[in-house]
């Protein structure tokens, strides 16, 4: 068994960035780096020194980066690879076809990333650059971090997108009800959020100057790595095996 | 009249889709026909008032199509050639919907609803989703909502498109219902002549936007003096039989084409073929088809 | 008496009764999809799932001014409403943009998913219209949404005997501001939706753009406010609709309306509501548009 199947993530690489598709995924990165050049430029503004103090790079690639950019990207991207499919029912010819399901899934996983690496990853470490004028630890550390969640959230997506038809609007009330909201109110919460594992591993990168560029998270950097990990690996190996036992109809 | 048009003529820029069309539609099931893109869907569209015309004028039920659009649109129905129903609605919900937005006031729409879903034969499934309906089903639904409104005229496209011959039959005979049992004036577009051939009382044949043919249904499928005569045994023996007793005629295979000016000549033929002793299979009077009319040259109908 | 059609089916012909009753007019046609609009925006008269989410957001937009009034009521020194009455839709923006990005596609997508909207225009219903009426019930659903805590709020501050005239006035500024808030979202959600046809899509643009702007907005208004530019630090809440409608209030004189900086007496506040109008006027252009390139056959 193969894990990577050229044609499925060909047609999957076409329709996931279909035109409207496509334009809204845009806006994410886009939005970062406008934020990014307007703080440089603010600071341009203020003072001859154009620089952007580390604490407040810390904070705009912690608050709208890892907080809205990257769990966003990897609900549409995640669940836009394969829910569409499944909703109109197409998925069918792909089924019947001669393929293993996991090939199916991994393929359509690796597409996901291939998104998340592009319009996520590589803005946010773009955005380093732009905030700091270097490639240093920030840069380095969030870089890491949108990368750890990004395969986290495009794999828990991707199973969402298998398991239900309202894998979006579920993954929206994660994203920003769960992780955000009741995760200010409600103390154990924040452990089971994976923005905050994704902050676990900035600060991991950081090491000793974790405390000096204020940031924290809520579990350490080895249990976040963990808990990526797991998420990503036990969404992938869940969703292949729903998709052996996915039954079609007219479901609402 | 029902429908009526005056050197109607409708251009997209370079291209005209309807050119020049004088057409009389009257009251009973008439036939829309013409190969696709002859310009059938335009005709619908400024028919019901959502397609201002290039030149010249229409008339539906009297009214004027640039004017009276919504008044129009009122009193007429409009089957899409299209899927067009959402899936997570059953139908009595669809059609009620749809028939308030025909103007039905809501107490009316409910009971008008149940009858015509009724009428078009939907029972028990009317209360699920359509999304597990089969396609007779959905062309009943489609058909339902375009007569909720108890219009008087009904605009269907293509409604045999993509039914099976069991279904095409179903739907043909509720097109025929409708209009003999409800009282409900159809204009039916379709690219098949062979079945208008069975339920149209008239017909409009268009191509390139121009009209090719307009006539009723009695006068396209005339009697003509011709008898088709089919034996069972040796044709060839009667054939010069038939002609010795002096009738014209001639042989399409194994069938003779006999021309019969009187009853005299139909017992010839008949005293014919039992003094040979052979078996009378088919002694038949011949109609025009619809489709000798593709046959015969461009003219005015 | 019944009939045996060809197809074998027994149809208990009572025959086939014509309609000689009142026709709707063409406003009242539109006054019937715009019920029905509000009822879709809540679930109503569908299975019992597509009304969770549209109660769960009523609930989650509710329960904030719930627990307000309780503080207020037990802790007697309190003597106005904690966070005031017209930027309370601000504070609950996450719960109103989810709400229309869940039910503004329930509204419009499937018409145009499924080409149901031939149907519409086939009937008298224009195509101005059939937006309106769909406008206006989204709009009013949100309205709802935002109206009711509002007036919880008020209620359980006048029996906490709060200083009923101060109370009152500044429940109904928020009232018309709840008025534009809903007009500003019911156009932005309706207009997304309509482009983003395909499930799950449109949920996910309408939320992204919604909370994408307010990111934005929160970030550019701190960001200068830090470095000090106070002409972008004013004019930050444009970028946002929910900072929009708030800062319009503000301009057009509520007191504590504004969550904004004061500097916006000057000229360039009324950017603020011209921003409003041009919103509102433009989603409804651009969707009866969308809807003029719908077409039958």
């Amino acid at each position: 068994m193969s894990p990577w199947d050229p044609t499925v993530a060909r047609l999957t690489w076409h329709s996931v960035l279909g035109r409207r598709r496509a334009l809204v995924l845009l806006l994410l990165p886009v939005a970062l780096l406008a934020l990014c050049a307007l703080a440089r430029a603010l600071a341009a503004l203020e003072g001859g020194d154009a620089e952007v103090s580390d604490a407040l790079a810390v904070d705009l690639l912690a608050g709208f980066g890892l907080g809205v950019l990257m769990p966003l990207l990897g609900l549409i991207a995640g669940t836009g690879v394969i829910g569409p499919e499944i909703d109109e029912g197409s998925i069918v010819y792909l089924l019947t076809k001669p393929i293993d399901r996991f090939t199916i899934v991994l393929t359509k996983l690796g597409v996901a990333v291939a998104v998340v690496l592009l319009l996520g990853v590589l803005p946010v470490a773009a955005s380093g650059l732009v905030l700091t004028g270097e490639l240093d630890l920030v840069t380095a550390g969030f870089t890491v971090g949108a990368l750890s969640g990004g395969l986290a959230y495009c794999a828990l997506f991707l199973l969402l997108a298998v398991v239900t038809r309202h894998a979006v609007v579920v993954g929206l009330i994660y994203a920003l009800v769960w992780e955000s909201v009741v995760g200010q109110f409600v103390p154990g919460v924040q452990n089971l959020s994976a923005q905050q594992w994704s902050l676990a591993t900035v600060v991991g990168v950081f090491g000793d100057d974790a405390e000096r560029l204020e940031l924290s998270a809520a579990v350490g950097p080895a249990t976040g790595w963990v808990l990526l990990v797991v998420v990503a690996v036990g969404s992938t190996v869940y969703a292949g095996l729903r998709l052996r036992r996915l039954r079609l109809g007219a479901e609402v | 009249m029902l429908i009526e048009t005056r050197g109607l003529t409708k251009r997209f820029g370079a291209v005209t889709a309807v050119e020049e069309l004088d057409v009389e539609v009257g009251a009973g099931i008439t036939g829309l026909v013409g190969a696709n893109g002859a310009g059938k869907s335009t005709v619908l569209k400024i028919l019901l008032g959502l397609l201002e015309p290039t030149a010249g004028e229409a008339r539906v039920l009297g009214l004027d199509v640039t004017t009276d659009g919504p008044e129009i649109r009122g009193r007429v129905g409009y089957m899409p050639e299209h899927d067009c129903l959402p899936p997570d609605m059953s139908a009595t919900e669809f059609v009620v919907h749809m028939g308030r937005m025909s103007g039905l006031p809501a107490a009316a729409a409910r009971e008008r609803t149940a009858d015509t879903l009724r009428h078009v034969g939907l029972y028990e499934e009317r209360y699920r989703p359509m999304g597990g309906y089969s396609t007779g089903m959905r062309q009943r639904v489609k058909l339902a909502q375009a007569i909720v409104h108890d219009p008087q005229l009904v605009l269907l496209d293509e409604p045999t498109n993509g039914l099976d011959p069991a279904g095409r039959d179903d739907m043909l005979e509720l097109v025929r219902r409708a209009s003999t049992e409800f009282g409900i004036s159809v204009l039916v577009t379709s690219h098949l002549l062979g079945e208008l051939e069975r339920v149209c009382d008239g017909l409009v044949v268009i191509d390139g936007g121009r009209l090719l043919r307009q006539s009723t249904l009695a006068a396209v499928t005339q009697e003509t003096p011709v008898v088709a005569v089919e034996v069972d045994g040796d044709v060839g023996a009667l054939l010069p039989v038939l002609v010795e007793a002096g009738l014209t005629l001639r042989a399409d295979g194994a069938t003779l084409l006999v021309r019969v000016e009187d009853d005299a000549a139909l017992d010839t033929v008949r005293d014919a073929v039992a003094r040979l002793g052979l078996g009378l299979v088919r002694l038949e009077r011949q109609r025009h088809r619809m489709t000798e009319l593709f046959e015969e040259p461009v003219g005015a109908p | 008496m019944t009939e045996q059609t060809r197809a074998g089916t027994v149809i208990h012909d009572i025959g086939y009764r014509h309609y000689d009753g009142p026709r709707l007019t063409t406003r009242q046609i539109e006054r019937a999809l715009f019920t029905e609009t509000v009822r879709a925006a809540f679930g109503w008269g569908r299975s019992a799932r597509s009304k969770v989410m549209p109660l769960l957001l009523l609930a989650s937009t509710c329960l904030p001014a719930l627990i307000i009034c309780i503080v207020i009521s037990v802790v007697p020194l309190v003597d106005e409403v904690p966070g005031g009455y017209p930027s309370y839709p601000f504070s609950v923006q996450v719960a109103l943009a989810v709400f229309v990005g869940s039910q503004a596609p329930a509204v419009i997508s499937k018409d145009l998913r499924f080409r149901v909207a031939p149907l519409y225009f086939s009937r008298p219903l224009s195509r101005t219209q059939y937006v309106r009426a769909r406008y206006a019930g989204m709009a009013v659903a949100l309205f709802v949404l935002i109206a009711l805590p509002l007036t919880i709020l008020v209620v359980g501050a006048l029996l906490a005997e709060l200083p009923w005239r101060e109370q009152v006035t500044a429940y109904l500024t928020a009232m018309g501001g709840a008025a534009l808030h809903a007009l500003v979202l019911a156009g932005i959600g309706l207009l997304i939706a309509a482009l983003t046809p395909r499930r799950g899509l449109g949920v996910a643009a309408i939320v992204t753009v919604l909370l994408v702007l307010s990111g934005l907005q929160a970030t550019v208004t701190a960001l200068a406010e830090e470095f000090g530019a106070s002409t972008l630090a004013d004019l930050g809440g444009l970028l946002s609709p929910f900072a929009l409608v708030d800062g319009t209030l503000g301009v057009l004189g509520a007191d504590d309306a504004s969550i904004r900086a004061p500097g916006l007496d000057e000229g360039l506040g009324v950017l603020y509501p011209l921003l409003v109008v041009l919103v509102v006027a433009g989603c409804y252009a651009l969707l009866v548009r969308r809807f003029r390139k719908v077409g039958i056959g």
